[in-house]
């Protein structure tokens, strides 16, 4: 009984936790607008007049996409730089999003991602020259 | 995992088919698309990455990457929409709440690997927590742009009823409060042959200047009808009583069956009345065929679909071929009033074209 107490009192404290969350809410603006969101939520079927709501998936989904992004630039700051020509060069390289660091950041989301090595407009790509009907 | 499921189906779909021309879930060009795209180029721009005491950021993306990651975004709303929803309504409810929305986010596994399965309280799981502190250690990026708000929605104008038009229903079975007709537009139609009325036209002043053969006949239509100009623009002509009786005139049809040139005078009389009414009331592929009919060689063999039909919505063999059988076979949608002229008329021209298309099709 007393540990059904206790969980019962953690539970309205992180209740209150997750409604001062909320409210809290309305200061912080997310990236994504709350228009956006609620197109794609009202396309699923979701139905909430509430702004918060809309605030708080906006936020869910931000911190999703950043997490994605962070992991793709750790694979892609991981890559093995090139071969420095000039050894006063500094590694400062540019950092791109490619669809390589993408596609391993996502896959640990549970999203397979396989982006197709090269465009192939013609049967014969790819295939040594010599094998080629021409 | 549920994310798995959904969104690797579709990622690849999504590959396969090249962004925003497949069709599918996301297109390039939606507007909401296009939003979602600099959203999400927004959040990675503020990713950072701290070594070594310096903030490392992208500073450039593939479009085929952002356009993925864009993809996955959306999908991940929507997915969020949908478990929520169903939570709810599993519920009994229509709305969802904040902790549907929990639910869902703990569904779709975003808490950083955290499956407490003990913990009863929503607020307590891990993605709640993690949200909290992800909004107080990342820098706030307001969108850029001020969004309209959409879809917009165009206000639908009802058509106004025949009272509010002030026009009175052309038949008495229709209320005033109903929507008015909308307004008919004779246009010009193109003369691809001699037409209906111009065939029938030629039939004034007996039917022997077509019989004498069908091949001038045709010829001598087709230059009539140009001259006439659009038919269907003619004023309406007044109904005539026909005189004929329909046995009668049977009995004379099946004698021109034998006959080519026998051609009964006082059916021609009539004619000029009936035309346009005619007209007016044959269904396009009548017409067609009267064109087909026209510009083919006379005295040849035609297939049966060329060869005129009044009754509607048939192409078996005619009924106007049979000729004893064409006084039934004969229907109209006119007022009944009308339907004795159009029948006797049609019983006319329909044995006239018979008559003019003599050959083996005429065999009954």
């Amino acid at each position: 009984m007393n540990h059904g107490q206790q969980s019962g009192e953690a539970k309205h404290e992180d209740d209150a936790a997750l409604t001062e969350f909320l409210a809290s809410l309305m200061d912080y603006t997310p990236t994504i607008p709350d228009d956006l969101v609620e197109h794609y939520l009202a396309k699923s079927g979701f139905q909430c007049p509430d702004v918060r709501l809309i605030r708080l998936v906006a936020v869910a989904t931000q911190k999703f996409v950043a997490d994605v992004a962070s992991d793709a630039l750790q694979h892609c700051r991981a890559r093995p730089a090139p071969v420095v020509k000039d050894k006063k060069q500094q590694k400062d390289k540019r950092l791109v999003l490619t669809m390589e660091d993408l596609s391993k950041a996502l896959r640990e989301y549970g999203v397979n991602v396989k982006h197709p090595e090269y465009f192939a407009d013609s049967p014969s790509t790819g295939m040594d020259p010599a094998t080629r009907d021409e | 995992m549920v994310l798995h499921a959904m969104l690797g189906e579709l990622v690849s779909l999504n590959m396969s088919n090249g962004v925003g021309e497949g069709g599918r879930t996301f297109q390039g060009s939606d507007f909401a698309y296009v939003l979602a795209r600099i959203a999400v180029a927004h959040i990675c721009e503020s990713v950072e990455v701290n070594v070594y005491q310096k903030g490392v950021r992208f500073s450039s993306f593939q479009e085929s990457a952002l356009d993925t990651l864009t993809g996955v975004a959306v999908q991940y709303i929507q997915s969020i929409g949908k478990a929520a929803q169903f939570y709810a309504n599993v519920a009994g409810r229509v709305e969802s709440n904040s902790l549907d929305i929990v639910q869902a986010l703990t569904d779709l596994g975003s808490g950083s690997g955290v499956s407490d399965i003990e913990c009863c309280c929503l607020g307590d799981s891990g993605i709640v927590k993690d949200v909290i502190r992800y909004t107080g250690e990342a820098e706030e990026v307001p969108f850029v742009y001020a969004l309209p708000r959409f879809p917009i929605s165009k206000v639908k104008r009802d058509s106004p009823s025949f009272s509010e038009v002030g026009a009175e229903p052309p038949y008495e079975h229709i209320p005033v409060w109903l929507p008015a007709f909308p307004e008919t537009n004779v246009g010009t139609i193109e003369g691809n042959g001699p037409s209906l009325p111009s065939i029938q036209h030629s039939f004034n002043g007996g039917g022997l200047q077509v019989l004498k053969s069908p091949k001038s006949a045709r010829y001598s239509t087709q230059g009539e009808e140009e001259m006439e100009g659009n038919p269907f623009l003619a004023a309406p002509l007044r109904f005539v009583e026909n005189e004929v009786s329909p046995v009668f005139r049977l009995l004379e049809l099946s004698n021109e069956v034998v006959g080519i040139n026998h051609v009964p005078d006082k059916h021609t009389s009539n004619n000029n009345s009936h035309i346009p009414v005619l007209e007016a009331s044959t269904p396009t592929d009548g017409i067609n065929n009267k064109n087909k009919l026209s510009e083919s060689e006379g005295g040849e063999k035609k297939p049966q679909q060329n060869l005129l039909c009044f009754k509607i919505g048939t192409l078996k063999r005619p009924s106007c071929l049979a000729i004893k059988g064409s006084v039934q076979g004969l229907r109209w949608f006119q007022e009944g009033e009308v339907k004795r002229e159009k029948k006797s008329e049609t019983e006319e021209n329909g044995e006239r074209f018979d008559l003019a298309n003599l050959g083996p099709d005429v065999v009954i």
